[in-house]
């Protein structure tokens, strides 16, 4: 795998990144999956999707944050206080989930005690809970008006043409990573659950013309290749709660199975629904974001969502799947136990895991039970 | 769940507990103590109502009515929805609809059917709820999943992006029970235009949206009488508010709990303008005479609530505050913004009757300054919101200290709780954080949780 992608999947810096630093250019952090990050590329800045990796402890988290709060925004709020976002010129927060949108709050009071951690460009941007055509005309405006706050600050201009020329090369984005998607549904796929995750991460911290370089090249490879050993390994789908590193994907790999697929937030989530040409841009990038996200924050949606991870299932030939939630992230775990619920009538074998965010606190416990989970989904087959 | 729980249904067994406290309220003392020691779990309680003359009576009536109504819906061909507390149950009543307000319907439970509430709680898990949700629909909604309760008929609610977690749990429902959800939506901001229009474009929604579900259409002249209803409590209410801010109090702690549990349950019907109107009489009285509202007479201390009460093991809160003589001010479940409350500060609502829009108009503006959606729709020291509402609030109440209770589920506020208790230190309130449940005492027992009250009390002087 190109070591570039591979940096950026792992490291929160990367030197392609750095080079467009070093070059001028303005990198602008986001931490939700509901922000256009064509308005950021249409404004000649790198769209950067905060992550927690690398994180040891939540203590900068715990401090700002109460307890009963998902470690997901503690450590981005962690890497925030230790420096590690130093790069960012801007950061759009988000009315993402109830834990996400207090990050706003956070950050911005951590900066009294950590100073020069809040960027100069510190915006608010909501996103309706609902798909309308009224929630899609004041989600359009929003991104306007988020499109005219980046002008502002950074005196720049953002054309029509230029948020079309952005949405083409995310589309392009969103073109080779559905490739990706069919090769990993391959009996012998040559790309692991590990290694698909790496090149779908790295997408989030690379300037997006190099990027769709690097994973076009990455995968007119993967395409000729074949690998026979993954004939007849168990197949899983991986589902719910963010995951913005390859730990968990890694340890599940590492008892036996293949992630074949998921419908994670950074995963699959990230890059459904091509955006057609033609309409104003905004209203186009507006439903696009509210229509193809899945995340639970959308109330009121979940027999779609269970239909995306039963459509996964069935397209990848998928023998199980195991639903994870992170800890308070009650939106995926209230979903998951009803979704475990439905597909344990129907025969489709599950598991339902709770987790803390990041690297993997409680490993044991977890590699227990997916081993458990796979041995359970082996006497199945043996007995079918 | 315990097998004797599901031998009498939820609604049922807290209807009839509650009207049988309502007939023998104007009893003999014999009738009284008779059914006192028939309620082990509801005694005190009952006798604490008993106690409080003719609002506490008032109050068992209306809310015995409230569970009446729950409990005969389908009998009388009403529909019965799943909503929650921080919607307004006027267009409900106008569409002939029963709110099923989970909240208040659990902290009924709580009251009532003392350990039960517990065991509905867990019912939730075993369906696949996640024990990290809030416990103030987990209790009354694992009774209905349980069985002991009417199925309902739909869903509405207006909490995402106010409260996810409360969304989420109307969401597991409607999905659980697989019946129709509507959702109320709004923007991070209150007053901007693009906001209202949003609010109106999804209030026409939700009109239709009931029709479809009752099919029945919308009885303009029913409507118009709920509201004028809701315009008579909203005056009472602001009097007795402003009453608040005397020093002392005459306001009784206990009443910030009556207004808000039945004008979530019955706004709009005649039931709680009567409790509102004798509360009046009963708080003006006291105000004449010079009196605190506390039981013992004398105010010592006054302290406003941030977020919500504590409910949990028979209402231990209230009784801590009167016992040490410390004025319970209310606090954001009773701040309804009316335009004449004195502390709406031009952000208040204001009723228009006259045509089918100004009234949706008035009705969205009175939804969207409801308790939460008013306060933590958006970051909580922007313009309009948690901060700014509570230091105003502060400054015209007085209070001595303030005081957050919540649940660990009330995910939006412990994002930000830390923040808004410096900012209050700040500002010169001491603050302090209750750590527990507000419905569930097995998370944290009242007895730590008063303890550590009283410690805050005695170290930052307030004792």
């Amino acid at each position: 795998m190109d070591a570039t992608l591979l940096e950026a999947a792992s490291q929160i810096e990367n030197p392609l990144l750095s080079e467009f630093k070093q070059k001028g250019g303005k990198v602008i952090g986001y931490p939700c999956s509901h922000v256009p990050e064509e308005v950021i590329e249409a404004a000649g800045m790198l769209p950067f999707r905060l992550r927690g990796i690398q994180t040891r402890s939540t203590s900068i988290g715990d401090t700002y944050f109460g307890p009963f709060v998902c470690s997901c925004p503690k450590a981005l709020l962690q890497n925030a206080g230790r420096g590690r976002f130093h790069f960012l010129n801007g950061v759009i927060m988000v009315q993402a989930c109830d834990s996400m949108r207090r990050l706003d709050e956070c950050w911005r009071k951590a900066g009294n005690d950590f100073p020069g951690i809040v960027p100069d460009f510190f915006h608010y941007f909501g996103v309706p809970h609902k798909v309308t055509d009224y929630s899609i005309a004041w989600f359009a405006d929003e991104i306007r008006k988020l499109a005219a706050a980046l002008e502002k600050q950074f005196q720049v201009t953002i054309t029509n043409e230029d948020l079309s020329r952005a949405i083409e090369e995310t589309n392009e984005t969103r073109r080779l990573l559905l490739r990706l998607e069919e090769i990993r549904r391959r009996p012998d796929t040559p790309v692991t659950g590990t290694e698909a995750m790496s090149l779908i991460l790295a997408k989030t911290a690379l300037p997006k013309k190099e990027y769709n370089k690097l994973l076009s090249k990455e995968l007119k490879k993967l395409e000729k290749k074949s690998n026979p050993k993954n004939v007849g390994r168990l197949r899983v789908v991986l589902a719910g709660s963010v995951l913005d590193d390859v730990s968990l994907i890694s340890l599940i790999e590492a008892e036996g199975a293949l992630v074949v697929a998921d419908t994670v937030c950074f995963g699959a989530r990230a890059y459904r629904g091509e955006i057609p040409p033609g309409e104003d841009p905004y209203v186009t990038l507006a439903r696009r974001y509210l229509n193809e996200q899945f995340c639970p924050r959308m109330f009121g949606y979940s027999k779609q969502r269970l239909a995306l991870i039963t459509d996964r299932f069935e397209a990848g030939n998928a023998d199980g799947i195991i639903f994870q939630n992170i800890r308070f992230c009650d939106l995926h775990g209230s979903e998951n136990g009803l979704f475990e619920g439905r597909l344990d009538k129907v025969g489709t074998p599950t598991m339902r895991i709770e987790r803390e965010y990041g690297t993997m606190a409680d490993e044991g416990r977890i590699r227990m039970r997916v081993a458990a989970f796979l041995e359970t989904i082996k006497k199945r087959k043996n007995a079918a | 769940m315990r097998s004797e729980l599901k031998e009498y249904g939820f609604i049922w067994s807290v209807h009839s507990l509650l009207s049988l406290g309502a007939k023998v309220a104007n009893g003999t003392p014999k009738e009284v103590q008779k059914l006192l020691n028939s309620v082990p779990h509801f005694r005190d309680l009952l006798e604490a109502f008993l106690a409080y003359g003719e609002p506490g009576r008032l109050f068992l009536v209306g809310f015995a009515r409230y569970m009446e109504m729950i409990l005969n819906a389908h009998k009388e061909g009403k529909k019965l929805c799943f909503t929650t507390f921080c919607q307004s149950p006027a267009i409900l009543h106008a569409m002939g609809v029963v709110p099923v307000v989970l909240e208040v319907v659990t902290v009924a439970g709580t009251l009532m059917r003392g350990s039960a509430i517990g065991e509905y709680m867990d019912v939730c898990l075993e369906a696949g709820f996640t024990e990290t949700s809030c416990s103030s629909q987990r209790g009354s909604m694992g009774a209905f999943l349980a069985g002991l309760a009417d199925k309902p008929d739909f869903v509405l609610i207006n909490t995402p992006g106010i409260c996810d977690t409360n969304a989420n749990s109307f969401a597991f429902a409607a999905s659980y029970f697989d019946i129709p959800f509507y959702q109320l939506n709004y923007p991070p901001t209150l007053t901007e235009e693009r906001s209202r229009q949003y609010h109106r474009a999804d209030f026409k929604n939700l009109i239709a949206f009931l029709e479809e579900q009752t099919g029945t259409k919308l009885d303009l002249d029913r409507l118009r009488n709920i509201m004028a209803e809701i315009q008579k409590q909203d005056e009472i209410i602001c009097e007795l508010q402003e009453m608040q801010r005397l020093i002392p109090s005459p306001v009784p702690g206990i009443y910030n709990l009556f207004i808000y549990a039945l004008r979530f349950t019955l706004g709009g019907l005649p039931e709680c303008t009567e409790l509102l109107t004798s509360m009046l009489a009963m708080a003006k009285k006291n105000a004449a005479e010079g009196k605190s509202g506390l039981s013992g007479g004398e105010e010592k201390k006054r302290a406003l609530f941030v977020y919500i009460d504590h409910y949990a093991a028979n209402l231990p809160l209230f009784k801590f505050l009167d016992s040490r003589g410390i004025a319970h001010l209310g606090g954001i479940l009773d701040r309804f913004y009316q335009e004449a409350a004195f502390y709406s500060q031009g952000q208040g609502y204001s009723f228009k009757t006259a045509t089918l829009d100004e009234m949706i108009d008035s009705l969205a503006m009175q939804n969207s300054r409801l308790p939460m959606v008013k306060q933590i729709r958006g970051p909580y020291d922007a313009p309009e919101m948690w901060l700014e509402e509570v230091k105003n609030l502060a400054e015209l109440t007085q209070p001595d200290f303030t005081l957050y209770s919540g649940t660990p589920g009330c995910r939006n506020t412990w994002g930000m709780v830390k923040l808004l208790v410096s900012d209050l230190e700040k500002a010169g309130y001491p603050t302090h954080v209750i750590n527990s449940d507000a419905f569930d005492d097995r998370v944290e027992s009242w007895t730590a949780t008063a303890q550590r009250l009283e410690e805050f009390l005695e170290l930052r002087g307030l004792a």
